[in-house]
């Protein structure tokens, strides 16, 4: 495809003195900037880049990739109420697919926000267009090389580190994705709290840093070789490896999706059958049907096969993932590691009973999955967003492209006039009933209706509030006790005041339902006390977990006066039920308290949203510190 | 009228075989609708709840009997994907497609037939040699390329057209809504007809070119008929029944839908949902679609079995005796 983009130049005000970025971003020109938080998105586009950027010295090993430590984060005083809004009135969720016709809808302002751009060349054609300005950041995405740690030769951990030693990830990533990916040697993503580059490290040569300083002088191979030597491994006549025991490592295959579903994905399999081979271990990349594949990885039917994960900024995944009871049917222990000290880690992991517990368990486990070095880690991705740059407000952190919550709630058009946000989703909603919908996409609009208890400080990932100003989680006398206190004067959509009595019935009703998409999150939980300020909510826990605070704070909150009504929550169609609210207006039961009521959504085509006039951001709801209003008072019972 | 009943038996029987294929093969098939939820906070006990809401935890007989009372019925039950009872999301999606791919049939055969009827009878011409190559292009192009080809140049270089969907954002409202639907659907339309004509303008080109050859052609002429009459009461007349039999095959093609099509210029169709269904294991999706594909498939092959009659003497004659 040809575009006929006008080149425009940007103008590039970066104080810091990152040269990898600049080398990269010099292909856009300069960039567009002043303003705060332009800044924040272009330090982020050079932070993630600083970071994924090949270096001109070519380098073929990777040293120097461990990410700097996540120590110092900007913005831990971020207080949502520095915001007012939404500020528009209409937000149209676009759905258009092709990411061709997206690219030409971005460039004629027939969308205004563009997710999940991917394809390096795109990312490049709308900096150089000028319409859009891109947002870069870090995800919690990884993709791994999974071996069956069950069978020869994979069962060997002198093996296993040695595979992960010749891997290239920096070359790879650069060839692969022109370094739109972050290069990834760690179990947990750099961005995550919890991640912790020393524990990552591992031995020497095998973990994020891959220095080995014992084999100085050595190339990547020789010194696998090298480990693999030291370890009693021989090589036949032919050149393949023969384990200490005598056995001849077998054929490894890779299972890979085949290239015309995932073409780099298929690459990658190849490059890490090279790679293998360069060790003596016969390999062969085995592009298969997805579907066969994800069969046979359950039936565990086979050596070693290309997976990806998208993580969450709770470490507890690690226990989903390399925990021993998770290696069965429907468990994601896909690799089939069992190591009784990695079990007792992970499982102090996920019932640390505090912060401080957590952490050192986090830290632990990443050491010793550094060390069994089940899986290979080798990339993740970055979330790159695009906004039409005739909006202010836009809002960026560097965990935090522009596509979020808060640029919803406070983009303005900068010629003044009011004119609806079209903000595109490439995929058509597959269905709007909260207890049902599972899509990414489904939940972009259903994260704008309804709200959590807590929320994510996008600066630091820490817990903010939401929905509860505060919070508390204490030992009880049979598992964690959670308290969580409402902001006062919170409404519904429907204007109806937001209570304590709402979370519970939320919670009960999940609970008692079975609803698999929650299912996780309050199986544990006992009983739930309302106290009589109906802004108090106490949950009581049949074990002890810091992670029932994110389990339950973060469940999206229903409003009892409509769930009562839900005959079966799974035919539940909200969007088709009409419901009156108190102001006589008729919306339909898909209400919530996120900053846009639900309007109309015509299947395939677009979803209708307009502002939530009770919005707590929205004055004079949004009196910093939480004032009342005569209003919210009244609302109140 | 025995042979139209042995047809309709032999009909039922394919039917039924579908039926039953279509719900064991896609059990047979690597993995199952839950191998599919990858998703670390989706515990094996999460996903077992899955199972029972979809009904996989019932014995295998079970399941088949709720299956052919559904199909049978035409309730087809719920989709997996979105919870929404399948017929609803065929009866959203089914118009559109044929709204589409019913007119870019009708067209693309009409002018293809003409084209190759043209060229059949300017052999060696220029007309010839331009149709030869006009069809090969359209022929061979992949549908993408030329379909962003044509946004680009009458979406957006050209804003003659909208670049998505079937409505504007907000849509309009009475008599407008339906010339805004219609303006929607012109790019996508023309790129269809653009693709396909060129099939059936080489296939109707090389028929025609054999038919007018032959000897009842010659005699025709030879009779002094005029030019007209020989060409399509003697020559075309002649290849109409396979043409017809190209022609009702397609039909169900009309509804299964064009993934590309609907993917470039985001058009809510069936053949995304479709593929969706299969790729995810949907079962009554894909149950549902598949046994109206069939249904369709046996009823298009029938009619043209009952037009062969109507068109050919000689099927006629033989179904007579």
């Amino acid at each position: 495809m040809i575009f006929n983009f006008s080149m425009k130049t940007f103008e590039f005000s970066l104080n810091t003195g990152r040269s990898q970025a600049r080398k990269r971003l010099g292909r856009f020109g300069r960039l567009r900037g002043g303003r705060f938080y332009d800044w924040i998105v272009w330090a982020a586009l050079v932070s993630s880049i600083w970071r994924a950027a090949p270096s001109s010295a070519g380098l073929t090993s990777d040293e120097n990739l461990a990410p700097p430590a996540t120590s110092s984060f900007e913005g831990s005083s971020f207080d949502i109420f520095d915001f007012e809004g939404p500020k528009m009135k209409d937000l149209y969720y676009v759905i258009m697919r092709d990411m061709d016709a997206q690219l030409l809808a971005m460039s004629t302002g027939k969308l205004d926000v563009l997710s999940d751009l991917y394809r390096p060349a795109d990312v490049e054609r709308l900096a150089r267009s000028g319409a859009a300005e891109l947002s870069l950041a870090s995800t919690f995405h990884g993709f791994f090389i999974t071996f069956n740690v069950r069978e020869f030769p994979w069962d060997q951990v002198t093996l296993r580190q040695a595979a992960s030693q010749v891997v290239d990830r920096r070359r790879w990533t650069r060839d692969l994705f022109s370094g739109y990916c972050e290069p990834l040697a760690s179990f947990l993503p750099p961005i995550s709290p919890y991640y912790d580059p020393l524990e990552t490290a591992g031995p020497p040569g095998v973990g994020s840093s891959n220095v080995d300083l014992s084999n100085a002088g050595l190339s990547s191979v020789e010194a696998a070789r090298k480990r693999l030597a030291d370890a009693g491994w021989t090589w036949d006549l032919a050149g393949w490896l023969v384990a200490p025991d005598g056995r001849p490592a077998p054929l490894t295959k890779i299972l890979c999706p085949p290239s015309s579903v995932a073409a780099t994905t298929t690459e990658i399999a190849q490059l890490m059958a090279e790679a293998l081979l360069s060790l003596g271990v016969p390999a062969e990349a085995e592009p298969i049907d997805f579907q066969t594949m994800l069969a046979r990885v359950d039936a565990h039917d086979f050596d070693a096969c290309t997976n990806a994960w998208t993580m969450s900024r709770d470490p507890d995944v690690l226990y989903s993932f390399y925990h021993s009871s998770m290696d069965v049917a429907g468990g994601y222990n896909l690799s089939g590691i069992s190591d009784p000290e990695l079990d007792r880690v992970l499982r102090d992991l996920r019932y640390a009973p505090d912060e401080a517990t957590a952490r050192v368990m986090a830290s632990r486990a990443q050491r010793l999955l550094s060390e069994l070095s089940p899986v290979i880690p080798l990339y993740s991705r970055y979330s790159i967003s695009a906004t039409r740059n005739d909006w202010d407000g836009v809002f960026t952190t560097d965990r935090s492209t522009s596509d979020n919550m808060m640029t919803l709630v406070s983009m303005t058009p900068k010629d003044g006039k009011e004119r609806p946000i079209y903000w595109n989703i490439p995929e058509e909603i597959r269905t709007l009933n909260p207890l049902v919908s599972s899509t990414a996409y489904d939940w972009t609009v259903l994260g704008t209706i309804y709200d959590t208890l807590i929320s994510v400080n996008p600066y630091t990932f820490e817990d903010m509030p939401w929905l509860a100003e505060s919070w508390s989680i204490e030992p009880g006398d049979a598992g964690s006790v959670l308290t969580f206190t409402l902001r006062p004067g919170l409404k519904w959509q429907d204007g109806r005041p937001l209570t304590a009595e709402d979370v519970a019935f939320s919670l009960r009703y999940i609970k008692d339902n079975n609803v698999p998409r929650f299912y996780d999150s309050v199986k544990d939980v006992e009983s739930i006390e309302v106290a009589e300020d109906r802004r108090t909510l106490r949950v009581f826990m049949g074990n002890t977990s810091y992670w029932h605070l994110h389990n339950i704070g973060g469940m999206l909150v229903l409003p009892q006066h409509i769930l009562e009504t839900v005959s079966d929550w799974r035919t539940w169609q909200p969007t088709n039920r009409p419901h009156e609210a108190l102001d006589g207006t008729v919306l339909t039961e898909l209400i919530g308290t996120g900053p846009f009521t639900f309007r109309e959504s015509r299947t395939g085509e677009y979803v209708h949203m307009t502002r939530n006039e009770h919005y707590m951001l929205l004055r004079p709801q949004n009196s910093k510190g939480s004032k009342e209003t005569e209003e919210t008072k009244e609302a109140r019972p | 009228m025995n042979a139209l009943i042995k047809r309709v038996a032999g009909s039922l029987v394919v039917l039924v075989v579908v039926l039953v294929l279509n719900f064991f093969l896609f059990r047979v098939m690597p993995g199952d609708p839950l191998t599919g939820v990858m998703d670390p906070r989706f515990s094996p006990e999460a996903k077992q709840q899955l199972a029972v809401q979809w009904g996989l935890d019932k014995p295998l007989t079970e399941q088949f009997l709720v299956y052919i009372r559904e199909m049978l019925s035409f309730r087809f039950g719920l989709s997996m994907m979105t919870g929404i009872p399948v017929w609803d999301e065929l009866k959203s999606r089914v118009p559109n497609t044929v709204a589409l791919l019913l007119p870019a049939l009708l067209l693309s055969a009409a002018l293809g037939l003409w084209l190759g009827v043209k060229a059949a009878l300017k052999r060696g011409s220029k007309v010839e040699r331009l149709v030869l190559l006009s069809g090969a292009v359209s022929f061979s192009f992949p549908s993408f390329f030329v379909q962003l080809l044509l946004l680009l140049c009458f979406a957006y270089v050209w804003p003659i057209f909208p670049l998505r969907g079937t409505s504007s954002i907000p849509p309009p409202e009475g008599p407008a809504a339906l010339l805004d639907y219609l303006w929607h659907l012109t790019l996508p339309l023309f790129s269809l007809v653009i693709l396909s004509f060129g099939g059936w303008a080489l296939y109707i080109r090389n028929m025609m070119v054999k038919a007018l050859g032959e000897d009842y052609v010659l005699m025709a002429r030879a009779r002094g008929l005029p030019h007209r009459r020989v060409v399509w009461n003697h020559a075309f007349r002649s290849i109409l029944p396979p043409v017809l039999t190209i022609f009702l095959l397609s039909l169900p093609g009309v509804v299964s839908g064009a993934v590309i099509t609907e993917t470039v210029f985001s058009l809510h169709g069936a053949g995304r949902f479709l593929l969706e269904a299969t790729n995810s294991h949907d079962y009554p999706s894909a149950g549902a679609a598949f046994f109206l594909l069939a249904l369709l498939t046996v009823f298009c092959n029938l009619l043209a079995d009952l037009i062969y009659v109507l068109v050919d003497p000689r099927v006629r004659r033989e179904s007579a005796r």
